[in-house]
């Protein structure tokens, strides 16, 4: 077996992501975008639109195609032209659909749209005057927590009495997600069943969701999903192609294939919001903590969708404290929607949080890693469920030997032109599960399928589910044949919340009990031939009375083509008793050129304390690629919206992410603590824990070289440039 | 990207006895025409004209339709010409890119290339949104209160420096322009970029020789490490001799409206010594008539920084 059982495939082309896939009589679906950010539709002339060569139809809040605001486990989801109100610029307002795609682009360039053009708020500078209380029940919308030592009046009083305080305000910048595949669809019906090939985190998901745009029941929708090229939550939600894919093709009877334009992502997605935290750390000379205070304001779509929380998941995890003051705000802008991007919250949180400690360490004139391991936490602040399993010491003692931490001064060192300074960070992101359930079958040719509706957006879940399948059937891997991306597959392994392996692979050691049970009942049954035998299985045989039958071999002795058995698994008990999380120690060493201040991160090195590792291999490269979006943010990513709420830079000449040559040397270690108290498999999440901390390293190292703290991200030459 | 027709001529009488667009590598132009800015109905592959050869042996020639890659790669370039084609763009670029179409390629101002937004240079007098909009990236000398749009080539940087001619031919003949004289600033008219005439074509670029520019270099200063335009570079040529600079030639990239020569740069540094002051009291010479806009007022500073930073290059290990 190869290292990734997809990797086959995807190095020669034949995997066939959403948008590849082709039928006869195919259409081709193109969006028309507002070019105003606030403000109402007031007429679309479509007529040159539907006179141009090889247009089939076009589709406009004034003609539209009936959609139905979808509600899942994550809320609502917003679906195109159901009204004429525009909230952004870029919004989609329009498609075409025509015989082919260029004939839509040409014709979608014909559409006229006159606005009654309404004030927009574009900024966060602008819009901080009057933010709000993120609304209830919406992901992380907490918006205040308060916990204060006895005889303590309030936090000011807290941090009054601390005889060291560090105070500082840091921004984040919003991103996109810029999955190298755009978001796409192809929609078929077929005698009153809608087949829907789109890239996504979860097949059932997004079959619910366009069951319930499109008004039709659940078992008329398949959502087929073997491939996706990248997600990082941008694909949680169905995608507006995909919604109008699917009602276009209900319409006209014939299959449309609608795809975003690389510079439509960036607005007709959603993305991350921009940050603004203010951190107040008190402390006692010896750098104790003796008061956190964090106040976050993210940005927000205007329908207020999606919250960032930057407090909860860092200043209220990270560091013992008797004195805890979190806060939380949205500021409703005019700007795209914003959504789950790779660790929401932590990602930009832990940049201010582990920028203030890095400060509050020069303030006291303390080793950085030893101020962070003497306020280390135990539990979540104020709760008393303590971490299952936290290694975290020992991240930073194995990273710090490995980096060579001890080479480090005060002032960073020089080599030639180049200012040279090492930074580090603590990285954490919450363990947690979904409920998963998978299929496994054993076949009478001696192999076995898994099967769940979940997706591996290059997370590796596909040769997890094969790993954990042939250890728990005790069979070799490359006898298993892994099955995600269809929504008739049992629901599980939901690509969010790095929790993909332990929920789906816990579920599959229940599918694989329950399988060998049933098998060892019909092996022993009357006639057959372990009957009144003491049978049992190992090795991925029946075993008893001196005989042992593969499990292959039984089946087809049995006459029977194969054996198949469903395992569910869900959170328990296990959440009562600890709290889960993953962590991580992350170092790097930044360049700064003495003349032209370009900053160029050289080496970085993460150590991870992610319970078992089941495939080293894509662990690794989930961990790289989180510590290379790190780099990526704290030196290159924002989106640059103008006053208008236009974007200044939406595609990638504009919109810069590392190159090879910004990323020289990537060195991931784990730390192997299996943790059995979280779940059965002893694994632990992967797919975000990489990102978190990394910008504030990136930005410690930058004031270790330079002298300089830049307080927000990206950091750019001008920062650095001190005339 | 609209129709078009396409022909491919195999003269270069053929080719100018044509009216349309003329398409080299096609990394600019068939990147604009997707993007709706270049319209063309008539577009004329070039490639099969006999416009190749690289040439070193009395300074340099290059025929029009040479690879970026293969002009960089080749041993005789002068290493501030080979540098700064091998810091533009990127390796699969730099393969296809033609040196003729290199030194037309349009600005990456992002309004340019926008057609939902206004643009003087792409439709003249509808307003230039940059002046007041994104414009860190955008010009801060020979800039116009009609453009601000930043010439993206690196290598016309060098060839500048250089004194570099191109020849171009019509069907009224040919003739011979230097390179800095070739390219216009904005003014009134951002819309005219060059002297370009209608249905003339670059067919040679040529560079004097200059024997001490074997001490030469390109810096690219940028917000990545590769495959990223300039927020300013420095293309600087020195002649040292017992430990005075007698000539140099320097011009700067990503900061203006042309590749931009800096002749009193150049004055200030001959007659020095090679000390860190003579670079720079020259380098300050520099932004003379810098105008900054709202978003990248640091372009001044990092324009000094940038040639300061070439010329210790070039002199590493002979500083006093």
């Amino acid at each position: 077996m190869t290292a990734r059982v997809d990797a086959p495939l995807k190095v020669t082309g034949q995997a066939r992501y959403g948008a590849d896939h082709w039928f006869p009589d195919m259409t081709y679906g193109y969006l028309v975008l507002s070019t105003i950010a606030h403000g109402r539709i007031e007429a679309m002339d479509v007529t040159s639109a539907k006179n141009a060569p090889g247009v089939i139809a076009v589709y406009t809040p004034f003609d539209p195609l009936v959609l139905h605001k979808p509600s899942t486990f994550l809320g609502e989801t917003w679906v195109p032209l159901q009204d004429r109100e525009v909230a952004y610029y870029g919004q989609p307002i329009g498609v075409v659909i025509a015989e082919t795609f260029e004939q839509a682009r040409d014709a979608a360039m014909l559409v006229d749209a006159t606005y009654e053009v309404l004030p927009a708020v574009t900024s966060m500078s602008e819009g901080m005057a009057t933010a709000e209380d993120p609304p209830p029940s919406r992901f992380g919308s907490q918006s205040a927590l308060e916990l204060l030592a006895d005889g303590v009046a309030s936090i000011e009083d807290a941090i009054a009495a601390s005889p060291v305080v560090v105070e500082a305000t840091y921004s984040t910048a919003p991103q996109n997600h810029a999955a190298m595949e755009p978001h796409s669809a192809i929609a078929t019906w077929e005698n009153g069943v809608l087949t829907v090939y789109s890239g996504n985190q979860a097949s059932n998901l997004q079959a619910d969701e366009l069951a319930g745009a499109l008004a039709v029941d659940g078992d008329r929708v398949r959502a087929v999903n073997p491939f996706v090229g990248g997600a990082f939550g941008g694909k949680g939600r169905t995608s507006a192609p995909a919604f109008l894919a699917a009602a276009a093709s209900r319409a006209l009877g014939r299959p449309v294939k609608a795809a975003l334009t690389r510079e439509q992502v960036f607005t007709a997605t959603a993305g991350r919001a921009s940050t603004v935290q203010k951190l107040t750390l008190g402390a006692d000379k010896n750098g104790i903590l003796i008061a956190v205070r964090h106040d976050s304001w993210c940005s927000t779509a205007m329908d207020r969708s999606f919250v960032e929380p930057t407090g909860q998941g860092t200043s209220g995890q990270y560091y013992t404290t008797p004195n805890l003051s979190l806060s939380q705000k949205i500021v409703p802008l005019n700007l795209p929607p914003t959504t789950f991007m790779r660790a929401p919250g932590e990602a930009p949180g832990s940049f201010a949080l582990e920028s203030a400690m890095d400060e509050l360490a020069v303030a006291l004139d303390v080793d950085p890693i030893e101020l962070r391991l003497r306020n280390a936490s135990t539990a979540p602040i104020g709760k008393d469920l303590q971490w299952s399993s936290k290694h975290l010491d020992e991240c930073f003692r194995i990273g710090a030997d490995r980096f060579g931490w001890s080479e480090r001064t005060p002032g960073g060192r020089t080599d030639g032109d180049w200012l040279v300074g090492m930074g580090t960070a603590s990285a954490l992101f919450p363990a947690g599960r979904f409920p998963a359930s998978v299929e496994l079958t054993l076949r009478a040719d001696g192999t076995a399928v898994v099967s769940t509706s979940g997706a591996d957006p290059g997370t590796g879940l596909l040769t997890v589910l094969a790993q954990v399948s042939g250890e728990s059937l005790d069979i070799a891997t490359d006898r298993v044949t892994p099955r995600l991306g269809h929504s008739t597959y049992p629901a599980g392994g939901f690509s969010a919340g790095s929790t993909g392996t332990a929920s789906a692979g816990t579920a599959v050691m229940v599918a694989a009990a329950q399988v060998i049970d049933d098998l060892l009942g019909l092996a022993t049954a009357p006639g057959a031939p372990f009957e009144g035998v003491e049978a049992s299985y190992e090795g991925g045989a029946v075993v008893g009375g001196g005989r042992t039958m593969p499990f292959g071999e039984l089946l087809h002795a049995l006459g029977r083509e194969s054996l198949t058995a469903t395992g569910t698994s869900a959170p328990g008990e296990e959440v009562t008793k600890h709290s889960f999380g993953s962590f991580g120690a992350q170092f790097c060493e930044v360049r700064v050129h003495r003349w032209t201040r370009e900053a160029r991160v050289t080496r970085m090195l993460g150590v991870f304390d992610a319970g078992r590792i089941i495939n080293e291999k894509t662990a690794r490269g989930q961990i790289a690629g989180g510590m290379i979006w790190g780099v990526s943010a704290a030196l290159h990513e924002a989106l640059e919206f103008e006053e208008s709420g236009r974007l200044a830079n939406g595609d990638f000449a504009g919109y810069l992410v590392p190159v090879n040559a910004d990323i020289p040397n990537v060195d991931v270690e784990f730390v192997h603590h299996p943790d059995t108290l979280h779940n059965a498999l002893g694994a632990k999440g992967v797919g975000e824990v990489g990102i978190v901390g990394m910008a504030a390293a990136v930005a410690n190292a930058v004031y270790n070289a330079t002298g300089i703290r830049v307080r927000h991200i990206p950091i750019t030459i001008e920062d650095l440039l001190i005339d | 990207m609209r129709q078009f027709e396409l022909t491919a001529p195999t003269t270069v009488d053929d080719a100018l006895a044509t009216r349309g667009t003329f398409l080299a590598g096609g990394t600019t132009l068939v990147d604009l025409m997707k993007l709706d800015v270049l319209t063309p109905q008539q577009v004329l592959d070039i490639n099969g004209l006999p416009l190749r050869g690289i040439d070193t042996s009395d300074g340099l020639r290059f025929g029009a339709l040479e690879r970026m890659a293969d002009i960089a790669a080749h041993p005789g370039v002068y290493p501030v010409v080979s540098r700064a084609l091998l810091l533009s763009a990127s390796q699969q670029l730099r393969n296809m890119a033609s040196i003729g179409g290199n030194l037309l390629q349009r600005t990456r101002c992002t309004y340019f290339r926008d057609v939902a937004m206004p643009c003087n240079r792409r439709d003249p007098g509808s307003g230039c949104p940059a002046i007041t909009g994104a414009n860190r990236m955008h010009a801060v000398l020979g800039t116009s209160e009609h453009c601000v749009a930043t010439h993206a080539s690196d290598v016309a940087v060098a060839l500048v420096a250089l004194d570099a001619e191109i020849t171009l031919v019509s069907e009224d003949g040919e003739r011979v322009v230097a390179l800095a004289d070739f390219y216009r600033l904005p003014g009134e008219t951002p819309e005219v970029e060059n002297d370009l005439r209608p249905g003339e074509l670059i067919t040679e670029v040529r560079v004097p020789r200059l024997d001490w520019a074997s001490r030469s270099t390109y810096v690219k200063v940028r917000d990545r490490q590769s495959y990223e335009f300039a927020l300013c570079s420095a293309a600087v040529a020195l002649d040292v001799q017992d430990g005075q600079i007698t000539d140099a030639r320097v011009a700067a990239g990503g900061v203006a409206t042309v590749p931009w020569r800096l002749r009193a740069v150049e004055e200030a540094l001959r007659g020095k010594p090679v000390t860190l002051a003579s670079f720079e009291d020259a380098a300050a010479e520099a932004t003379e008539g810098v105008k900054p806009l709202a978003h990248n007022a640091f372009k001044g500073s990092l324009l000094k920084r940038t040639i300061i930073r070439a010329l210790l290059e070039l002199t590493e290990g002979e500083l006093r």
